[in-house]
């Protein structure tokens, strides 16, 4: 079979699964589940027969269409196989496939698991369309099945039964899933439509939607467009906004943090295999077109889109690492990483177009970054999911010590949180490591140190957690689930068997950490400069191996944070509540963090409160106004000022037959009019 | 086949007759003939489409008062698909209505003699057939003085339906309707005369003769301010919301229809011959299509009555067709009346579910409801496709037609910068409140714990007779998106015609 072919086949295999479950389901559960996981299995087979192809980059791009629309313009529907969408594929197939294989212990005895199965592989599916498709309207239509699927997925629990609200503990706010559902649709929404706009200005001076024909083409397209000026700043600004929403990176990352009100794996799957990925993958399709631009073309506008994409990256990074500090909730923490690891690789991406010798290290970097964090997230949230599933709280100090019941997660979720922090010689600290040296091989200074002081962040918040659920004393929840003759365990095999898969794979891809990334450079390298032939500079010669300094930094910054939290969650030597009750200025940062910075709070009153005032003043006020005075007022006044003419015309409220004399002289009229 | 066209006009009002004359016979049968009597004219549809798709046009003329004044009838890209998916529109609501219909009158009337009963009842389906005819007429004549005849043949069913079988208000309301109704005729009326005194001739073909007449720019002015009432574009909007919100919900549907077959006469007797002479309204139209579709959306946020939130939703959605007509662009057009497509099938759902809901429920108020996803899996499921559809979601046949539309309103855009393209930009961003209301209404209706009040076994889903044509409804839109090709193509061998300046 050839690659184009397996390459529609990945694509097609879940939506298939989505059929065979509804039919299965009603045959018999087993089949249901079986044809729920197949399907996802045979995906994931197919995104790894393309890997293959991935050791011959010279082979590639690849590309297979049918024409879907003709008329007023062609509209392709086809697979484009490259470097990047060879690797998403395989990420988001294979991760998924384990994912939903974990959904079917955890959603077991789920009186909605049927649906639950079918919008999971919906989810996939779109995924896969998502980032194998050649032309941005069928990326566009992937973006939205996606964007559906979580809200439906994230709003899962719709009876909003209390037990799944999220937020608090109180005075904090419970929200509930379908709130959380809605919120997440609509801010990713803001962003899709957005972005729209910025691909029908494109559209409008390349006239074609194929991705590769946009490369090839930017040679006319770009300067053409640069000779308004402006333009190409504002499409950047439109174009990003919808990665920024999808990718939840600052000011769109309010949704991300609530969006885990859907079960545990739902989680997983947002946050490492499908949806977040999507914008990383969006920015990093659109690099050779604003490189090209910039570093060929000359257009300094060009530049925006690097730096926009790198310093919504290092904020986001930086904002939502300071949130994980604080945070109660064991998803929100992870949901907060994954916000904060997203900007990581938005770093690397827009290091990629800002200095002219760094687009293959910055593009691998930030690409290197999505495939291990997808394994690392995915072991998390799934481990997450088990501990919450066994300690019936979402809180983290409503655990503790949990390593005694749950041996098999805490090892797994160790492994994956050694590698969030980035600590040798995981994957993550490969792939962060080197995407701190593109922004220091670029020379941007405040976004390196940034980073840098995100890694100490995260170590902090990653060590706190699995302090405070595995280590420590028991909580008095724990406590009252042992009183109440509750039996806390290890998770079902299919559960810790999918968490074990994940820990393998992190490990494995540990060893193989520089093997995976020289694989990843050779594929962008031979892509980018070989086949688009966008030209790299050699970068000069550094006073000092920047090698080395990124690696002695990082792991000192590592250290930094992990040291502290040891002490204070691990080992607890050190009483946090001690030294926070000590300190007002700790109180305000806490207080902030825990707020979210206000900015979740600003966003309610503006934008939801506001809108809805806004609403109320519009139907309410100005409508009733106008509807009164068109309809009470004017009839009032005619009737006052005619009262003779009026009174033998006028219709009572209930007798048709005025108004059928009204009916009969209009006609009249049109008789008149038509044979006179 | 031959006089298919005019089989397609006539059938309906021949089977409204029928009714009428052998409504005791036929009693409760009424509302099946009235429904295959539809299947039967959307199969002549679907007949004709085929042919035009394979690029004939089929033209029918009859003599009307002398060889010199005939009946003339065009089935093209443009006329054919709009009255396809109408008439399909009218066939489903026949078949739901026949429960439907049932609930009103007894709501109404009360608990009535078997002779009353039936006279109620074949009564709204002898009325109900004068709008597949007066739709298809609008799409179908060739002559302006025709086309005006069966624009004012609407408001007549409209206005009875209303008065008898509408809610609280419904005789002043239906008053309101007509009353419009009778200003946007007026208007109509002065175009179409004004366009004859200066050419000579009702006909639509040749319209074009007009072309840099210096009185066209009026013509063309009075024409709109017509249209813009029918579309219910603000300031025109303030009827809509009553109407709609006092019918009967089974033809509910077809008044979005009725709203919305202003924007194919715009396309039909003003754009199609005129397009230069158009050129000079494209911005300000596109302005106030931006203007009525926020203010429309504010507006449906705004409202607790299920019936009102649908109706002042068509506000906003029919500023996007006329957004992309106003852009001047083919694709913008061709968009723009696939989008028009695609909201009817949407609101036809939307507005019908209303109904569903209203009829379990015994309440407007969807604070009153909540929870309801537990009790009616399907009326949910047709509400989230209703709300897809209106919010451009695929695989909805609205996801490409806003594509399409949107591409060329931002060629338009760009082209006319900075106006022009901040109405574009403003215009795909506005798409968003619709995902906010249609997905909040979603939430406050269906999702949450069960409201206690709800909590018996009279919720449930409707009859199949009501659910199956939304469904369908539902299906065809899919089949669209899928497939758009099937409309565009049909569009584009009239559009493409268009000399755009």
């Amino acid at each position: 079979m050839d690659t184009l072919t397996i390459a529609w086949l990945c694509v097609l295999f879940p939506f298939l699964g989505v059929i065979f479950t509804f039919l299965m389901a009603r045959v018999h559960p087993r089949l249901r589940n079986a044809a729920a996981v197949f399907f996802p299995f045979l995906s994931a087979l197919c995104s790894l027969k393309l890997l293959t192809r991935l050791f011959h980059p010279e082979t590639l791009p690849l590309e297979s269409s049918v024409k879907w629309i003709e008329i007023p313009f062609v509209v392709e529907f086809g697979v484009l196989v490259d470097p990047l969408s060879i690797i998403l594929a395989v990420v988001v197939a294979v991760i998924s496939f384990i994912i939903t294989v974990y959904c079917l212990g955890y959603m077991k005895g789920d009186p909605g698991i049927t649906r639950f199965l079918m919008m999971v592989n919906l989810f996939v599916g779109s995924m896969l369309l998502l980032v194998l498709t050649n032309n941005l309207v069928v990326l566009f239509v992937g973006w939205k099945l996606v964007g559906l699927c979580s809200y439906a997925l994230i709003g899962y629990y719709y009876r909003d039964e209390e037990k799944y609200w999220i937020g608090g503990p109180a005075p904090t706010k419970l929200v509930s899933p379908s709130h959380c559902g809605l919120k997440a649709l609509v801010v990713t929404g803001v962003g899709d439509l957005i972005m729209l706009g910025g691909i029908l200005i494109i559209f409008y001076y390349a006239k074609t939607f194929n991705i590769m024909e946009l490369y090839t083409t930017a040679s006319v397209w770009m300067p053409e467009m640069a000779k308004t000026p402006g333009i190409i700043i504002l499409t950047t600004v439109l174009l990003l906004a919808g990665p920024i929403g999808k990718s939840a990176q600052f000011p769109f990352h309010e949704w991300l943090p609530e969006a885990m009100a859907g079960p545990g794996p739902v989680s997983a799957l947002i946050h490492a295999a499908t949806m977040v990925k999507s914008g990383v993958y969006l920015v990093a399709r659109f690099i050779p077109m604003f490189y090209y631009g910039y570093w060929v073309a000359g257009i300094s506008e060009a530049s925006a889109f690097f730096t926009i994409v790198a310093w919504v990256g290092v904020i986001t990074a930086f904002v939502a690492a300071t949130q994980g500090l604080v945070a109660l909730e064991l998803k929100k923490a992870l949901a907060f990483s994954t916000v904060s690891q997203i900007g990581y690789m938005w770093i690397g991406l827009g290091m990629a177009g800002l200095s002219g010798s760094v687009l293959i290290g910055g593009t691998t970097s930030g690409i290197f970054h999505l495939v291990s964090h997808a394994v690392f997230k995915a072991c998390l949230f799934l481990c997450a999911g088990s501990v919450i599933h066994s300690a019936h709280s979402i809180y983290m100090n409503d655990m503790g010590s949990m390593r005694k019941y749950m041996p098999l997660t805490w090892i797994f979720m160790l492994i994956a949180s050694v590698c969030l922090m980035g600590i040798p010689p995981m994957p993550g600290f490969f792939s962060k490591d080197a995407i701190l040296l593109s922004a220091l091989e670029a020379h941007h200074l405040p976004i390196f140190i940034l980073a840098v002081i995100t890694v100490v962040l995260t170590a902090f918040y990653t060590t706190r957690m699995v302090g405070m659920v595995f280590y420590g004393k028991e909580s008095e929840q724990i406590k009252h689930i042992k009183r109440e003759g509750g039996h806390i365990h290890e998770a079902s095999p299919t559960m810790w068997g999918a968490c074990g898969i994940l820990a393998v794979i992190i490990v494995f891809l540990g060893l193989v950490g520089p093997h995976v990334e020289h694989l990843l450079k050779e594929g962008f390298k031979t892509n980018l400069v070989g086949t688009l032939a966008l030209p790299v500079a050699h970068g000069g010669e550094h006073p000092f191996n920047y090698h080395l300094v990124v690696s002695v930094l990082s792991i000192a910054a590592i250290l930094l944070g992990a040291v502290p939290a040891y002490f204070m969650y691990i080992a607890q030597k050190w009483d946090p509540r001690a030294i926070l009750d000590r300190s007002s200025t700790l109180q305000v940062f806490h207080k902030f963090f825990w707020n979210r910075w206000f900015i979740d709070a600003f966003y309610l009153k503006v934008f939801v409160d506001g809108i809805l005032k806004l609403a109320d003043f519009v139907a309410y006020t100005v409508e009733d106004g106008f509807d009164n005075f068109v309809h009470r007022k004017i009839p009032t006044f005619i009737t006052q000022r005619c009262p003779a003419v009026m009174f033998k015309l006028r219709t009572e409220s209930d007798d048709l037959l005025y108004n059928i004399s009204y009916i009969i002289v209009i006609f009249v009229c049109l008789l008149f009019v038509v044979l006179k | 086949m031959s006089h298919i066209l005019l089989q397609i006009i006539i059938v309906p009002p021949i089977a409204s007759l029928f009714i009428l004359l052998t409504r005791h016979l036929i009693g409760r049968k009424a509302g099946w003939i009235a429904g295959f009597s539809l299947l039967y004219s959307t199969a002549l549809l679907i007949m004709a489409c085929v042919r035009v798709y394979h690029g004939e046009i089929i033209v029918e003329e009859y003599p009307f008062i002398d060889s010199a004044i005939t009946f003339g009838l065009l089935g093209d890209g443009l006329s054919l698909p709009v009255a396809l998916i109408i008439n399909g529109l009218c066939t489903a609501l026949a078949f739901y209505a026949i429960h439907y219909i049932d609930h009103r009158i007894e709501a109404i009337y009360g608990d009535v003699d078997e002779r009353t009963y039936l006279n109620h009842y074949t009564r709204f389906y002898s009325m109900f057939l004068g709008f597949p005819m007066g739709f298809m007429g609008v799409c179908l004549v060739k002559n302006l003085i025709a086309m005006y005849f069966f624009l004012e043949v609407l408001p007549i069913p409209l206005y009875f339906i209303m008065a008898t079988f509408g809610y609280v208000d419904r005789v002043r309301v239906a008053m309101i309707c007509l009353m419009w109704a009778v200003i946007g005729a007026a208007f109509f009326l002065a175009g179409f005369l004004m366009a004859y005194s200066q050419i000579g001739s009702f006909n639509i073909a040749d319209m074009n003769a007009l072309a840099g007449n210096p009185m066209t720019f009026w013509i063309i002015f009075v024409l709109l301010i017509a249209i813009l009432i029918k579309m219910a574009a603000v300031p025109f909007h303030v009827w809509m919301p009553w109407v709609h919100a006092e019918h009967p919900t089974c033809i509910a549907g077809l008044l979005a229809v009725y709203a919305n077959i202003a924007a194919y006469v715009l396309v039909r007797v003003i754009v199609f011959p005129l397009p230069a002479d158009f050129k000079a309204f494209s911005i300000p139209l596109m302005v106030l299509a931006l203007i009525t579709m926020v203010y429309g959306s504010f507006l449906t946020m705004g409202q607790t009555d299920v019936k009102r939130f649908a109706a002042c939703s068509t506000i906003s959605q029919l500023a996007y067709s006329l957004l992309g007509i106003s852009a001047l662009t083919i694709a913008s057009i061709e968009g723009g009346m696939f989008f028009f497509l695609g909201h009817i099938m949407g609101k036809t759902i939307l507005f019908s579910t209303a109904g569903i809901l209203v009829y379990t429920t015994g309440t407007r108020d969807m604070r009153e409801m909540g929870g309801l996803a537990q009790k009616m899996p399907i009326t949910t499921a047709l509400w989230i496709m209703g709300a897809m559809m209106l919010s451009g979601f695929p695989p909805m046949s609205s996801f490409p037609a806003e594509w399409v539309m949107f591409t060329g309103i931002f060629k338009t855009g760009v082209q006319t910068m900075p106006i022009g393209l901040m109405v574009a930009i403003f215009g795909a961003g506005a798409i968003i409140l619709t995902v906010a209301y249609t997905f909040r209404s979603v939430k406050i209706i269906f999702f949450g714990p069960l409201n206690p009040d709800l909590a018996n076994d009279k919720i449930k889903d409707p009859p199949l007779t009501m659910s199956i044509p939304l469904l369908m409804i539902a299906a065809v839109s899919i089949i669209l998106g899928v497939c758009p090709k099937l409309a565009l193509n049909l569009f584009n061998y009239v559009i493409a015609g268009i000399p755009i300046p």
